[in-house]
């Protein structure tokens, strides 16, 4: 689950949607139970681990997730909008950290999160985010 | 002048940690390391549940070390229940044990450590200026992670090992693949080799015995007796030799060998093994200019390094020799016994033991982590060191504490970036 600031909405075209989260954390597990709903023709990789973006072929990184405390899904674009605290051990390695990293790293990918509410009706909001895919 | 230094929160051993110093002129004289973690319960999850739930249960006390723990505990059930694994089976329990440990050198040396020794909060404050560095990390963590995916079918928490052999085996072809990215690899760990035999560590012995296992022939990861350089035992004595106890300010217990403290990792490896360190290793080892047997735990950092060199070293030879067959899992012949598992994970050494019932019940288990084994060795080592740093001022002195104590690589290491230092 991401902690972020959000803002505008826009197109994406994105091969793969990468889908992070725990199924067996309620709060946390949406986004997956989301993306069950797509029915457009795109590659789903549910991801463990956010290392799995460096094996990316496509220039753009798109990601599916829950962000807290949001209603409607939004689009994140700017890494430095997610809110991360410093790495104090390695259970804080996330996706926002790592998404952090890179950025600071300067690898180059462009970055669009579509973010989710944590809960809410997953056909519904599955279409919303097809529009988006 | 007396002082007192209170360092909360060291966040880890899956919880929190904290160290309490009390100081009087130039003399230290109260150094209190404990777990204040909420208990976990782990060993008593297990019991009323069967033989081959054990594995996938403590799986879940570390993400990080997750594959350490399944394999630890598919060895110690199989002990019970005298289950002799096939050598594929063993191979590839070996090839996943790598993998982790690639992925957790890594990650602790370049995301832990490194900031420390080049004066930074953390690994994103110096990640535009030392991109290379960052990027010798993930793709070495990214190799750690492959391996751990195609051997254990899922890059956290693996899925495919079981009591008895493998539930799904990797094709033939995947090893190719593994080999290709170990191959690409070896420069990181060269690179991280000398990197780290290029930072300055503070002069410091710590008076313990290095503990590891010790295998025949091989620098030992499943196998081996539990070894230092006074003493070696069978894993099935170790409750002759290893005693834990507990003090009432720690979540966590204390472990002592015949009443006295001890360090396992990757230091104490090297000083066990390093005559049996594969080729370019070794050849690193040479370059390092340490001497072995080094009982400086700063050094526990280039020991990594050079276990980074000998785990791609020993995947890669396991990737070009192993040739998959298709073999079922071993039925297990169910019977009341004990079984006990000692293996050389990333922080040291692991060990799991089990009672079964004639049902194949666990009615009894014991887990020792590397970091129960190394928490009075790091109070003690905070003790000794801080007597010696006393003229520095408050902060440098939490610095060294925090420095001395990541250099374990404990699960709480890089919590002490989190500590709160309150002085009287």
């Amino acid at each position: 689950m991401l902690s972020a600031f959000f803002g505008g909405e826009m197109e994406l075209n994105a091969k793969t949607l990468y889908v992070f989260g725990n199924e067996f954390l309620d709060f946390d597990s949406f986004a997956q139970k989301i993306s069950k709903e797509i029915s457009k023709k795109i590659k789903i990789v549910q991801a463990i681990s956010p290392e799995i973006l460096l094996d990316s072929k496509d220039e753009e990184l798109l990601i599916l997730d829950v962000v807290k405390n949001i209603r409607k899904p939004a689009i994140i674009e700017d890494a430095s909008r997610i809110m991360t605290k410093n790495i104090v051990s390695l259970h804080d390695f996330d996706l926002g950290f790592f998404l952090k990293l890179m950025n600071e790293m300067k690898i180059n990918k462009k970055l669009k999160i579509i973010g989710v509410p944590s809960k809410g009706n997953a056909a519904k909001i599955a279409k919303e985010v097809e529009k988006w895919l | 002048m007396t002082k007192s230094i209170t360092l909360n929160h060291i966040t880890k051993i899956e919880g929190h940690a904290k160290l309490e110093l009390g100081v009087k002129g130039r003399k230290v004289t109260k150094c209190e390391l404990s777990a204040v973690e909420g208990s976990r319960y782990f060993e008593g999850l297990v019991r009323g549940r069967k033989y081959f739930e054990a594995h996938e249960i403590t799986s879940r006390i570390c993400g990080i070390c997750s594959c350490a723990h399944v394999i630890a505990a598919i060895s110690a059930v199989e002990d019970a229940l005298k289950i002799e694994a096939t050598e594929q089976t063993k191979q590839l329990r070996i090839l996943l044990t790598l993998g982790e440990r690639i992925r957790s050198h890594a990650t602790h040396l370049y995301f832990l450590a490194l900031p420390d020794y080049l004066g930074y909060g953390s690994a994103l404050e110096m990640a535009s200026k030392h991109r290379g560095k960052l990027q010798n990390a993930l793709n070495l963590m990214r190799t750690g992670n492959n391996i751990i995916k195609v051997i254990g079918g899922r890059d956290l928490h693996p899925v495919s090992a079981t009591v008895g052999g493998w539930l799904k085996l990797p094709k033939q072809e995947h090893f190719k693949s593994i080999r290709k990215e170990l191959e690409k690899a070896k420069k990181d760990a060269l690179n991280t080799c000398k990197l780290f035999f290029s930072l300055k560590y503070p002069d410091f012995e710590s008076s313990t015995e290095c503990f590891s296992l010790v295998d025949n022939d091989k620098y030992a990861v499943l196998e081996g007796k539990f070894t230092s350089e006074k003493s070696s035992f069978d894993k099935h004595q170790y409750k002759q030799f290893i005693e834990e106890y507990h003090e009432p300010r720690s979540t966590a217990n204390f472990v002592v060998k015949q009443d006295h403290r001890y360090m396992v990792g990757a230091l104490s490896r090297l000083n066990n093994s390093h005559n049996m360190l594969i080729r370019n290793a070794k050849k690193m080892l040479k370059s390092s200019k340490l001497r072995i047997p080094s009982k400086n735990p700063y050094h526990n950092n280039i020991a990594q390094a050079i276990e980074l060199v000998q785990c791609i070293e020993h995947a890669i030879n396991i990737c070009e020799t192993l040739e998959i067959k298709q073999e079922n899992v071993i039925k297990a012949n169910i019977k009341a016994g004990n079984g006990i598992s000692a293996i050389e994970v990333p922080r040291g050494t692991l060990w799991h033991d089990y009672t079964l019932n004639e049902n194949g019940v666990v009615t009894n288990a014991n887990i020792i982590t590397p970091t129960a084994q190394n928490l009075l060795n790091i109070q003690e080592d905070i003790k000794t060191f801080v007597s010696g740093i006393l003229n520095k001022k408050k902060e440098g002195i939490t610095i060294e504490i925090e420095k001395l104590i990541r250099s374990y690589d404990p699960c709480f290491s890089c919590s002490a970036h989190f500590l709160e230092v309150k002085w009287s």
